[in-house]
């Protein structure tokens, strides 16, 4: 079930949430287990199975390792569950792409198999994942209720797009959580901020996307309005969700972590990668750059651990060679970073610092939605002068006009400025008193509007759903 | 004090809020659902009946979606909403493709479909080849231009290659004779909400037609204008979900126009050129000819000729073939997106009669649904 839908908005979420507020604690959990497996089993009822077998190993395993309190044996249980994780994932995520690359070179005649994504995957098996390391490691106890496992592992709000929340993280807001007014308050407006970045903005942006696929009349220009739109729409789309994720998370208790700061503000790649899709490079650094020497190795090895960790990131988003790339191309600008030029002192400095810092991002993210390597090289030529297409052409000149404003919008809403004028005009006596009833106004209408573009159907694919 | 203004501000919010979603919620859930959408000229998702195989198949959810939109209360409010900030916030140009200009409402068409285009020449040439070669009755084609030809380089909108589209046809129709009327029309000859053009503004355009036709001494130019009482809105009104003025559909009648017989071929009814009922439908702008026929004829017994026509067409043509009436016998309209081209032959005999091909460049530029 996608958050931006009229039965997510109002039929599942309305019920959910006047049943959570009427029963007592002790049902919460179970109320919102149930309701987690409804909103998945709605729109994946055959791999609602595959989540749950996937779950209750983890939860089976958790258990024995810890029983096994450090030995060689937990460290097997470990590894059994790691390799299971890994399993599902790899065959559901991994296995048609892996065969094709063997075929292309081997040419045998292994088969491709019609193997759908299961929605959420990668996210929801990351979040297993880092239970069972946790209790091995003895930073998390085992849970012995399957029930509040079970929650956790399939918390609606963050289930199919993140943030990847860890158990450490909710543990004790699973057992014992607090509600307030204010809390549901402040939850609901962060999911409806979620929400309108998600159908106005990002849903926007994707729809000039798609023009731009559908156009025969490209120019130079109108490649650059296509990278501009898909950095737009990525971060809006995913940030919005996370946005969406922990707002609903707050109503129910919970607090997830933060998963995007202003990305788009950065000066380096390094604090890109501090401000965009938190929860994801955290969890990378902590189970698989660390553990492999992190920063106390040689030069040469933490180049080569800096290359996996990266190569492994892009595989996250995809099973094609161009996620591949887009990884190891960030992996390139990293180490250039880490080992060159952060110890400049010019470097990161200015505005030609954030230029060249969003020039490679749409460069990456142009990269990243291509369909073939070919395709990859192609549009970033393009961009780049190369295909001797004319500078501007009729419909770039167009949706340059028709997108202009929305897009200028977009661009200031990626950084923080209009949060802090929003402060600053709330930290006023006069602001203050006069936001007690302006926001909720403007929240209430901003729920109508975007009721509006819902119903007149327009484009809405969430981009993350497919990791 | 910020904190009482904090829980007040929460209070408030969560009043709202929750108000907003229960009540459509419940609205949603009371409110018996629509079978047609008067704005958008549609019929509306019902309930989709559920089974365990299309739950399974992921198809029940996505069925549901769509019901759920269709029948969402005050459906057509939220859409004008949506238009609204489009156009008023946004400051975007088109709205699902309809753009505003000069107060009329048109469709983004671009740009030129070639693969369509051809299409469609290929299709009339294989009318020509099997029906007409032998046919001993002229050949014409005319091309109707699409509001776009007026508004879309104008206003700053992407514009068809107009030029290539009536050439393309001009050299795939060689074995017609073309007749242009792009300087007969201008914009204000078009509904201002709809793709049509307004009849009563047509007469130079079958003026021009039946000059180049050989019939232009047998047209009076004598007609009677008259103005429906039911409001019409056009297609566009829905699809751009702007509260756009309400219009009227406007005819012109003369004796030959009121004592033509029309005969459909599927119904097997004869019923007069213009069909009053039609102005309470969904559109209005079917009376011309009863709307989407795939093959009528309309008789004129008070013909001082034996000529006969047939033609080839659009819904445009619904509004122009009564003006045509004078200067024949019978006039045969064949719409080819409604009867496959290859059984034609069943219908009607070709024998000496002068056959025009008239097609808007709406249809041309998006033929894929020629039989």
């Amino acid at each position: 079930m996608l958050f931006s839908s009229i039965t997510f908005l109002y039929y599942f979420l309305p019920l959910v949430i006047l049943l959570y507020f009427i029963l007592p604690f002790r049902y919460k959990n179970l109320l919102l287990l149930v309701s987690s497996l409804i909103f998945y089993a709605w729109g994946e009822p055959l791999y609602c199975m595959l989540m749950l077998l996937a779950i209750l190993q983890s939860y089976f395993i958790g258990m024995r390792i810890e029983a096994a309190g450090g030995t060689i044996r937990a460290k097997r249980w470990l590894v059994l569950s790691v390799v299971l994780c890994l399993g599902i994932l790899g065959f559901f995520k991994y296995y048609n792409f892996f065969v094709a690359n063997v075929r292309e070179l081997t040419h045998l005649p292994l088969p491709i198999l019609a193997i759908a994504l299961p929605m959420g995957i990668s996210f929801y098996i990351f979040q297993i994942m880092s239970y069972t390391v946790d209790v091995y490691r003895g930073t998390a106890k085992a849970e012995k209720n399957l029930l509040y496992f079970m929650t956790y592992a399939v918390l609606f709000p963050q289930l199919v797009a993140g943030p990847i929340v860890r158990y450490t993280d909710i543990s004790q807001q699973l057992h014992h959580r607090t509600h307030s007014l204010s809390q549901t308050y402040l939850g609901s407006r962060r999911f409806l901020t979620g929400l309108a970045k998600k159908v106005l903005f990002a849903n926007s942006f994707g729809m000039l996307c798609s023009q731009f696929d559908l156009s025969k009349d490209r120019s130079v220009l109108f490649y650059w309005l296509y990278g501009v739109a898909y950095t737009l729409q990525i971060y809006y789309d995913f940030s919005g969700y996370s946005d969406m994720a922990i707002g609903l998370g707050r109503i129910f208790g919970f607090e997830f972590m933060e998963n995007f700061n202003y990305p788009y503000i950065s000066k380096s790649i390094t604090e890109f990668w501090r401000r965009w899709h938190i929860s994801l490079s955290s969890w990378f650094k902590d189970y698989v750059y660390i553990p492999l020497g992190g920063n106390r190795v040689p030069v040469p090895r933490q180049i080569l651990n800096l290359l996996v960790v990266w190569m492994l990131t892009g595989l996250w988003h995809g099973a094609a060679w161009n996620f591949v790339l887009w990884g190891l191309f960030f992996a390139l600008l990293l180490i250039l970073e880490k080992f060159i030029l952060l110890k400049r002192k010019w470097y990161g400095k200015g505005f030609f610092a954030h230029c060249y810092i969003m020039v490679a991002i749409i460069i990456s993210f142009v990269l990243f939605r291509a369909e073939s390597l070919g395709q990859a090289a192609s549009d970033i030529g393009s961009m780049l002068g190369l295909a001797k297409l004319p500078v501007i052409s009729v419909e770039a000149w167009y949706y340059m006009r028709s997108y202009g404003v929305i897009l200028l919008m977009g661009a200031l809403g990626a950084t923080p400025i209009i949060r802090k004028g929003l402060h600053h005009i709330i930290g006023t006596k006069p602001g203050a008193q006069a936001a007690v009833v302006l926001e909720p106004v403007l929240l209430g209408g901003l729920l109508l509007l975007i009721t509006g573009y819902l119903v007149d159907g327009s484009f809405n694919p969430f981009l993350y759903f497919r990791f | 004090m910020e904190t009482e203004l904090a829980s007040r501000k929460s209070k408030i919010g969560i009043i709202l809020l929750t108000g907003i979603l229960l009540s459509l919620s419940l609205l949603n859930c009371l409110q018996p659902d629509r079978e047609l959408s008067d704005a958008e000229r549609r019929k509306l998702k019902q309930f989709p009946a559920w089974s365990v195989g299309s739950f399974v198949k992921k198809g029940y959810s996505e069925e549901f979606e769509v019901y759920a939109m269709d029948q969402f209360p005050y459906r057509d409010v939220f859409r004008r909403m949506k238009a609204e900030s489009l156009y008023g916030v946004f400051r975007a140009k088109d709205n699902n493709g309809i753009y505003l200009a000069d107060g009329y409402a048109a469709k983004l068409n671009y740009p030129l479909n070639e693969n369509s285009l051809k299409n469609a020449m290929d299709k009339f040439r294989y009318i020509y080849d099997t029906y007409l070669v032998d046919n001993k009755g002229r050949i014409y084609s005319c091309v109707v231009p699409d509001k776009g030809y007026y508004l879309a380089a104008q206003n700053g909108y992407p514009a068809l290659d107009y030029d290539k589209l009536f050439n393309s046809v001009k050299e795939g129709m060689e074995y017609s004779q073309y007749i242009g009327i792009t300087d007969c029309l201008k914009i204000e000859d078009y509904y201002r909400t709809d793709t049509h053009w307004n009849q009563i503004k047509l007469v130079p355009v079958a003026k021009r037609l039946a000059k180049e036709m050989g019939v232009a001494e047998l047209l009076s130019g004598q007609y009677e204008e008259h103005s429906a009482a039911e409001p019409f809105y056009g297609v566009y009104y829905g699809q751009s979900a702007l509260p756009l003025q309400k219009e009227r559909i406007r005819y012109l009648t003369n004796q030959v126009i009121n004592g033509g017989r029309v005969y459909n071929y599927e119904t097997k009814k004869t019923t007069p050129v213009y069909e009053a009922g039609k102005l309470k439908s969904r559109d209005p702008y079917e009376m011309f000819l009863s709307g989407p026929v795939p093959l009528l004829t309309i008789e004129n017994p008070q013909a001082g000729t034996d000529k006969e026509l047939i033609i080839f067409r659009d819904s445009f043509a619904s509004s122009l073939a009564p003006l045509l009436m004078e200067g024949y016998a019978k006039i045969t309209l064949v719409d080819i997106r409604y009867i496959s081209s290859s059984i034609l032959g069943d219908y009607i005999e070709f024998d000496g009669q002068d056959v025009l091909f008239l097609y808007s460049t709406l249809l041309l530029n998006d033929s894929f649904s020629f039989k």
